[in-house]
């Protein structure tokens, strides 16, 4: 059994925050739906993350350890203690933890008691696996009739692909996110992060706050499905209508266009190589008025000068000369303090930083403070992203890190169902939690 | 895809998330205008006030027939579909008095002005939201309204470079700079945010009864949207570097892109640890007759694969160069592998997958005539969304909405 800490600042308290009093089935697991319903817990909600001990979520089990040596993901340690994992600490903040079997009869039992006392359910299983326990969307409004039940997946609870197997490469892949990037003539260089698991989560976070919206004012629940492939389609933007309009194909040897811009034409616009390794600095210059202030931080060298450059066209027309020049100005210089230089005279540039340049040295970063950290009982102090907006009237109510494996059964099955201290250590002892 | 009457209104009886609500989108770039967006489809009224030159996504291409014209831009049709384009000149008092006006009776304003433009104008937002309580006003800026970087400029481009997300995206050859994955992705990170702060600062006025400022940072957007470059950060104290077209990782990975005969692209990580989709991979490219050496039982065992990756993955290479990619897309997934054909944005109008849930509607827009949109990514049982509409013209509403205003005590 796992050792339940007695630290009374992790108790289930009363929450704040918009969400206060929605209560939250939380079938979820991966990254999508943890980080989807990680926002709902951040602001108020109670989150209850339903696992088996028998199948850890893998965010349990990514080598990410604080203190750790630093391998790939997929090093997985052979019996991993399920409570060190910093990717679940990650996505599971602020939530409540339980461990439940749904392939036992008892267990099927006390989730539909669970979900008949809460607002929202939400999974992104395989399809089919919630079918399998018996929780088809009639089923469950019968236990809660004004429930809002969201299903998140791939591809979308209908369709002839609902069943394809999917997760944030495959959602790029297929939405066409990967194929517009890189550069011309190349093999796409695509996207290095799951980027549609963050913005699958995302959707989804505000499907659940639109349903939980519509449930307050009009006063009935819902069904919800959100396709991660359509959300990427939505994503691409005009490039879309392009096609569609205009006739024009993407694969083309002039597309994509790797650091210049499609439209609105500009130049220069790329990145620049700096002192250091591997460091660079981003500069996009729009008008002629930028253009003029980015020769005057040059100095006005002779090439400036040069009538080519004087258009948007122009400097369009001849980038490739544009931007040797450029990157022989920047390539011995501080990527920060080019972009410092040049944001003086107010020409677009940014220093290309990495995880450790926002977490330790960016002041915009510090300022607003967008890091954050929290205690954890096997961890010790671990830092998390905040959220990446302030509003003036209600705040983000972070009181606790992730969840220990089942740390919060003696609250769920005792103060909520109503369970017995016996009758909850039977199930623990048959292992049916 | 048909154009029909029906394809226009919402479900008959069922109400939209966002019935009844009224939103003044003021935005010059994606991020705001994709946000006001979102409003429109979830049932928004949704009055966009354009200067009377036209917001800039009107100037920005691709063009229909690449002619640069205000009601020819498909990047503004792509943001604007549905919306009420009034034209208020916010320099001088007359159109000040308008805006004011229009916040009057708005739940929300979306703004992108940049805190410089915001000083140039004097239009100060918590002050505008003094005067209007019930308001939510939601500020999109490249930083965040307030802090030592909040006064520079920024681009999508930018924004990515300073967030942390654009080192992780580009080749393996680190000779080659990072890549800016394509789309205004900075611009619609931020989008997701705003959107999601705008719905937080509903459910809060609707038990408060008060409203208030959001603002919103379009570096933090994307600066929390890097998945483990963070938490790489956070507790192995690793940098991960950037692969082709793969997860950045602290440790170089074996490629996950294959060519097929077709010239085209699929997506497929190998991963050598699990039985099972190793299994599928080896019957697969046996049925193929492609499977050389790896039926033999000592690929049985995870250290010999891991052992002879080089060697798999050569083959594996051949594998997919002997099939058409949506040959190898659809064969795999029936196998139960996650894999995925890189799709160009041509190819989805005709997606049987897409196609079958009704994904893409036609529209009429006039300037051009028929033409494919895609639906908002939400579904719901009990709740209707609005389908993809028409953009409408520079200022087509000012006189209805003005006159409205004026027929107001």
């Amino acid at each position: 059994m796992t050792l339940i800490p007695t630290d009374p600042s992790r108790r289930p308290r009363a929450r704040r925050g918009p969400l206060a009093g929605v209560r939250v089935v939380d079938f979820c697991w991966m990254g999508v739906g943890a980080m989807a319903t990680r926002l709902l817990a951040d602001f108020g909600a109670e989150v209850i993350r339903i696992e088996d001990r028998n199948r850890l979520d893998m965010p349990r089990r990514l080598p990410l350890y604080k203190g750790g040596d630093v391998r790939s993901y997929g090093e997985e340690e052979t019996n991993p203690d399920p409570n060190k994992g910093g990717m679940f600490n990650n996505y599971n903040r602020n939530k409540l933890g339980i461990t439940l079997n749904m392939r036992s009869e008892r267990g099927r039992e006390l989730a539909e008691r669970l979900i008949g006392t809460s607002s929202l359910l939400t999974e992104n299983f395989a399809p089919g696996v919630m079918e399998r326990w018996g929780l088809t969307e009639e089923h469950v409004r019968g236990l809660r009739p004004d429930i809002i039940y969201a299903r998140m997946s791939g591809f979308g609870h209908s369709g002839p692909h609902a069943e394809y197997r999917s997760y944030g490469p495959v959602v790029q892949a297929v939405c066409g996110l990967s194929h517009i990037s890189g550069l011309p003539g190349r093999e796409p260089s695509g996207w290095g992060l799951s980027y549609m698991d963050n913005q699958a989560a995302y959707y989804n976070s505000s499907a659940l706050l639109m349903a939980i919206l519509a449930r307050r004012r009009f006063g009935q629940g819902t069904d919800v499905d959100v396709s991660a492939v359509e959300a990427g389609v939505q994503l691409l933007g005009p490039v879309l209508l392009d096609v569609a309009v205009n006739g024009r194909g993407t694969r083309r040897p002039d597309y994509p266009t790797g650091n210049r811009l499609d439209h609105p034409a500009a130049a220069p616009h790329g990145v620049y190589p700096c002192a250091g390794v591997d460091r660079w600095v981003a500069i996009a210059v729009f008008d002629d008025a930028e253009w003029k202030s980015l020769v005057g931080v040059l100095g006005e060298p002779p090439w400036t000068s040069d009538p080519r450059f004087d258009t948007v066209a122009g400097r369009v027309a001849n980038q490739d000369e544009l931007d040797e020049h450029l990157s022989s100005w920047t390539k011995d210089r501080d990527r920060h303090d080019v972009m410092t230089r040049l944001q003086a005279v107010g020409v677009r540039a940014g220093a290309v930083q990495d995880a450790e340049d926002v977490n330790e040295h960016d002041p915009q970063m510090a300022h607003r403070d967008i890091f954050f950290e929290l205690d954890h009982p096997v961890i010790g102090e671990a830092r998390f992203e905040g959220l990446p907006f302030t509003a003036s009237h209600f705040a983000a109510d972070h009181w606790r890190s992730a969840p220990l494996l089942g740390e919060d059964n003696s609250y769920v099955y005792g103060e909520i169902l109503g369970l017995g201290a016996d009758e909850v250590a039977d199930l623990a002892e048959s292992g049916v939690i | 895809m048909t154009v029909t009457e029906s394809a226009s209104t919402p479900a008959q009886g069922l109400h939209q998330p966002y019935d009844g609500l009224t939103v003044v989108e003021l935005a010059t770039d994606p991020a705001g205008e994709l946000t006001g967006l979102q409003f429109v489809h979830l049932g928004a009224d949704v009055i966009k006030i354009e200067p009377p030159a036209g917001s800039p996504s009107r100037h920005t291409g691709p063009f229909v027939d690449d002619i640069a014209d205000p009601e020819r831009s498909l990047a503004h049709w792509y943001y604007n579909g549905g919306k009420r384009s009034v034209v208020v000149d916010l320099a001088d008092d007359d159109g000040r008095g308008t805006f004011d006006s229009l916040l009057v009776d708005a739940d929300i304003l979306i703004s992108t002005l940049h805190p410089l433009e915001l000083r140039r104008l004097g239009l100060d937002l918590q002050a505008v939201v003094d005067a209007n309580p019930r308001l939510i006003v939601v500020s999109i800026t490249p930083f965040g309204l307030t802090g030592p970087w909040a006064d520079y400029q920024s681009s999508d481009l930018v924004a990515l470079a300073v967030s942390g997300l654009l080192i992780t995206s580009g080749y393996d050859d680190h000779t080659i700079p990072p890549i800016r994955p394509g789309g205004d992705q900075a611009f619609h990170t931020a989008a997701s945010f705003a959107h999601i702060a705008a719905i937080l600062a509903i459910l809060e006025r609707d038990q408060s009864g008060i409203g208030g400022l959001i603002d919103v940072s379009i570096q933090e957007a994307a600066g929390v949207t890097v998945e483990l470059a963070n938490p790489y950060w956070f507790y192995p104290r690793g940098l991960v570097q950037r692969q082709t077209c793969r997860h950045a990782q602290p440790v170089p990975t074996q490629t996950a892109i294959f060519q097929c005969r077709d010239g085209r692209w699929v997506y497929f990580a190998l991963i050598l640890a699990d039985q099972k989709p190793w299994q599928a991979l080896v019957s697969w490219m046996d049925s193929e007759g492609v499977a050389t050496d790896l039926t033999d039982p000592e690929y049985d065992s995870l250290e010999h694969r891991q052992a002879n990756f080089g060697h798999i993955q050569d083959i594996v290479e051949v594998f997919f160069l002997l099939q058409d990619s949506s040959v190898a897309y659809h064969e795999g997934q029936a196998r139960g592998l996650p894999i995925g054909i890189l799709n160009a944005p041509e190819d989805l109008y005709h997606d049987e997958h897409l196609v079958a849930r009704g994904f893409f509607v036609d529209i009429d827009q006039p300037g051009f005539g028929i033409m494919p949109q895609p639906t908002a990514p939400y579904r719901f049982s009990a709740l209707a969304t609005t389908p993809p509409q028409r953009a409408a013209s520079l200022g087509e509403h000012t006189d209805e909405v003005l006159a409205a205003r004026r027929g107001q005590p």
